[in-house]
Formats: C-alpha cells, sequence, structure tokens
C-alpha cells in the first residue's frame, strides 16, 4: 500500500471514464468546500461543529431510546462530553457501517463515533484518539451448540459478520466462511434462524443484548485473550482535532465522566 | 500497490460477479416474472371481477412497496412462519414476483394497444380466442412492449445488487468486499459502475436487434 490516498483515487477516476468524469467533479467540491470552512483551527466539515457518522442501530453504543426516541448511547454521550470540552456544538450523521468509512475518506465527518476498534491496518489509513472502550471479543453461538468452544473450532464453520468490521477478519483468519450482513442484529437474526453457526462481536454489545432482550437461546462459545480498544476514527489530515480529543478524554476520565457513563450503559467501568 | 494495479487486479473478480451473480439472477428472475407478467396482465383483463381484482391488488402491493422491502419479507421475514429459503431463491422469487407486477402493466398495455379489429378478423376466420391471442395479437403486442420491457430489464440488472444485502454474491457484493479491504472505496464502486453501465449498454443493444426483427409484423 502506497501512503498517497488522493493519487491513487486520481488514477483510477481517470481510468474510469466519462461517468467518472461527473462524479469526480462533485466529489471535489466537497474538499475543497471544506478548506474554506477553514477559518477554524481543527479543518472541520462545519466551522464550530463537531460533524459525528454513528450508525444511530448499535446498541448500546449508538441507538434510538425505545427505537424511535432521542439518539443516545455510550459513544454518543462520550461523543457530546467531548464536543461540549472542545467547546464545539455538535451534529450527528447516522449511515450504515459499511459506508461509513467511505464518507469519513469523502469528507462528510470528522470523526467516527462508533465503537471503531483500534487494528493495524486502519492505523495505516486513520488516526485514532485515545481509546475509550477496553472490551474482549466474544463468538456467540445458539445455545447447546458444543461443537465450537474456541475460535480454532471456527474453521470450517459459517459466521456472519459486517464487511469493514475487525470481526470479519478474525473470522477469516479462524478459518471460518463468512456471511457478510449489516450487523449485529441481522448477524443474530441469521444466528437465530439456523443459517450461520455463530458470529463474532464485542463482549459489550453481547452483554447488552442479554440485558435488553433477555435470554434468546445464545451464548459465549470463546473469549479473545487481548481486549479490543475502541477510539474515535479520523482521517490522517486532522491530528490537530485528535490532540484535542485526547486532552478532553484525559479530563473527562480524570473527572470520572468516562467511568458514569460506562456505569449507565454496562453497569461498569468500560474506559480502562 | 497503485490505484491502476487495483483497478486492474478488481476487475476480473468484479466481472466474475456479474457473470457468476448479476446476469443469472437478472436473466433467471426476468424469464419467470416475464411468464408470471403475462398471466398477471391476462387476469387484469379478464371479464371475471374476482380474477381481475387479484390481479389488480398484486399489481397494486408490488409497487407499492419497496423491492427491498419486499427482499427483507422474504428472507427474514418468512423464517418466523417456518420457512427458511436460501439466499438465491429468496433473492430470485423477489425479484421474479417484482418484474411480474411491473411487466403485467406494460403486457396490458401492449395487448391494449392492439386493434379491435385484429380480433374480430381472428374471429372472422374462425379463430378461437386463445388462438387469436396467441397467433395475431401477442406477435403485435410484443413489438410495441419490447421498449418498455427492456426498461424493466435493465432496471432489474442494476436492482440486482440489492441482493447483496441477503448474503447474494453478485457484483456489488464483491466490490463491497474490495472496497471494504482495500479502502478504496471511490475507485472501486466506480469500478462497479464501470461494469453495470456496460451490462446494460450491451443490453440496449439487445433491444435494438430485437425491435428490427419484430418489425417484420409490419406490413410496408
Amino acid at each position: 500500500m502506497t501512503r498517497a490516498p488522493r493519487a491513487r483515487t486520481l488514477l483510477g477516476l481517470a481510468a474510469a471514464s466519462v461517468a467518472a468524469l461527473a462524479l469526480a467533479a462533485c466529489s471535489t467540491g466537497a474538499p475543497a468546500a471544506s478548506e474554506s470552512a477553514g477559518d477554524d483551527e481543527y479543518g472541520l466539515v462545519n466551522a464550530g461543529t463537531l460533524t459525528v457518522a454513528t450508525e444511530g442501530t448499535y446498541r448500546p453504543f449508538s441507538f434510538h431510546e425505545d427505537g424511535s426516541g432521542d439518539l443516545v448511547g455510550y459513544d454518543v454521550e462520550v461523543a457530546e462530553a467531548v464536543a461540549d470540552k472542545l467547546g464545539l456544538e455538535i451534529e450527528f450523521e447516522e449511515t450504515q457501517w459499511d459506508a461509513i468509512f467511505a464518507g469519513l475518506d469523502a469528507g462528510r465527518f470528522d470523526v467516527i463515533a462508533n465503537q471503531v476498534s483500534i487494528n493495524p491496518e486502519r492505523e495505516e489509513q486513520y488516526l485514532f484518539s485515545s481509546p475509550y472502550t477496553v472490551s474482549p471479543g466474544v463468538i456467540v453461538v445458539k445455545e447447546g451448540d458444543t461443537s465450537i468452544s474456541s475460535f480454532d473450532d471456527l474453521a470450517g464453520k459459517t459466521t456472519a459478520q459486517s464487511l469493514t468490521s475487525n470481526w470479519y477478519a478474525l473470522a477469516q483468519e479462524s478459518g471460518a466462511n463468512v456471511e457478510a450482513v449489516e450487523g449485529w442484529a441481522q448477524a443474530v437474526t441469521l444466528l437465530e434462524q439456523g443459517r450461520v453457526d455463530a458470529t463474532i462481536n464485542d463482549k459489550l454489545t453481547y452483554l447488552d443484548d442479554v440485558q435488553t432482550n433477555g435470554e434468546r437461546g445464545l451464548a459465549v462459545a470463546a473469549e479473545t485473550d487481548d481486549p479490543s480498544l475502541s477510539a474515535f476514527a479520523l482521517t490522517k489530515d486532522k491530528a490537530d482535532l485528535v490532540a484535542a480529543i485526547d486532552a478532553a478524554l484525559e479530563e473527562l476520565r480524570a473527572e470520572g465522566v468516562l467511568a458514569e457513563l460506562g456505569e449507565k450503559y454496562f453497569g461498569a467501568d468500560v474506559s480502562e | 500497490m497503485s490505484g491502476w494495479q487495483l483497478f486492474l487486479d478488481s476487475f476480473w473478480p468484479l466481472v466474475w460477479g456479474a457473470v457468476s451473480g448479476t446476469i443469472p439472477l437478472a436473466l433467471a428472475s426476468f424469464a419467470i416474472g416475464l411468464v408470471l407478467a403475462l398471466g398477471i396482465a391476462l387476469l387484469r383483463l379478464s371479464k371475471n371481477r374476482v380474477l381481475s381484482g387479484f390481479a389488480r391488488f398484486y399489481i397494486s402491493v408490488i409497487r407499492g412497496t419497496p423491492l427491498l422491502v419486499q427482499l427483507f419479507v422474504i428472507f427474514y421475514g418468512l423464517p418466523s412462519l417456518g420457512l427458511v429459503i436460501d439466499p438465491w431463491p429468496s433473492a430470485i422469487i423477489a425479484f421474479s414476483l417484482n418484474v411480474g407486477g411491473y411487466a403485467a402493466e406494460v403486457i396490458r398495455a401492449a395487448i391494449l394497444s392492439v386493434p379491435k379489429g385484429q380480433w374480430e378478423a381472428g374471429y372472422t376466420i374462425g379463430m378461437s380466442n386463445g388462438m387469436t391471442l396467441r397467433r395475431l395479437i401477442l406477435p403485435q403486442a410484443a413489438r410495441v412492449s419490447v421498449p418498455p420491457l427492456s426498461n424493466t430489464f435493465i432496471s432489474l440488472v442494476k436492482d440486482s445488487s440489492l441482493a447483496s444485502l441477503i448474503l447474494v454474491t453478485e457484483l456489488f457484493r464483491v466490490a463491497q468486499e474490495i472496497a471494504a479491504f482495500s479502502t478504496e472505496f471511490m475507485l472501486i464502486y466506480l469500478e462497479a459502475a464501470l461494469i453495470y453501465w456496460v451490462i446494460c449498454i450491451v443490453l440496449a443493444s439487445g433491444q435494438g436487434m430485437l425491435e428490427k426483427r419484430l418489425d417484420r409484423y409490419v406490413a410496408t
């Protein structure tokens, strides 16, 4: 992988003929607009406002209260607290997970707040704030399925994962046959319907599912050794903003705000 | 890896996604959908109120609900009634039912566009109702319906990308997979768009040839 995403995109554009040119004209408009709003120090998409991308369908990190109420969740509230510290307004853009990085690259958001796990591939492409969630991954199976008790047992089994998630890569590395889905809800639906054997996700997601939906015939088959660290993701040109967010997170941690939010959503401090 | 290299490396996987997914999915759904559409169109034209009412209801439901919702009802919804259908059959069922609804109206309009005198001409020389339909009316209606049915087919080719949401691997799903790992969304999605476009150009030229061929029924 080279280090010049824009140059690569342009090369691709040249190759992709007339239709590409029309679209490229639209897309090059966006960064120019954000630059002209560059009177603020962070290079925000909209000056004075932190534009945050999140799924809005990912309990308990980002979801709508009672299904159709206000946008709430652990990540949403952490992002709100950070924006508050930075003295910025906050605006959430809700989008599908599989489109979220494409939107970040396209300059539609300043930051993704959606339990984005830090991994080497992503670090090559994006900047991360300091982590505000620490959690192991788990393999979730149907209760009573004894054929899976470790990650090695996933070889030859079918799991459901969302495409750009790090769990997708982990499932593949474990030798599983991976079906790509939108997110946790579809993955669990497929699991319940017997269309897949397992799904890998954050332990916190699973615990929250049990908490909200009660026992529904699912069980944890195994847990990862090293916990995953989740943080805000930003494009590489936002170093100043990352530094400011890190400082804000540090203050929130010292003030006990992160611990409080963890208590509220998980019954435990999940920030370290 | 340079952008050009990635473009080349993803080209054949994407084309394969089209050849093994998009095209068979569209062809199978269109073929089944067309048969269904002819049946629905004839029901809708029937003098029997129950039959024509059923056809109206069917067309109304299909045209009145999003294709994505129809797909999800069949794939994610039916299992709650104990009916688990695999991804591919689910997609073909949903797309066929959808084409059936839209194409039925096209075929009905095409049949109605054939002058009434043609029916009378058929009866005069002793043809039955069904024979008149098959030998006189449908060939003429076919010619009229080629442009709008081509539209339906071209739409279907692109709508088939929705099947990626119910685990069917076709062109767009392959594009999503490559984009997710290369994080070159713009490049890969444009490449996919280009391939869809080329497929549709080929279909449009097929439409042109078909129109010319069916013109043989027109007296000159």
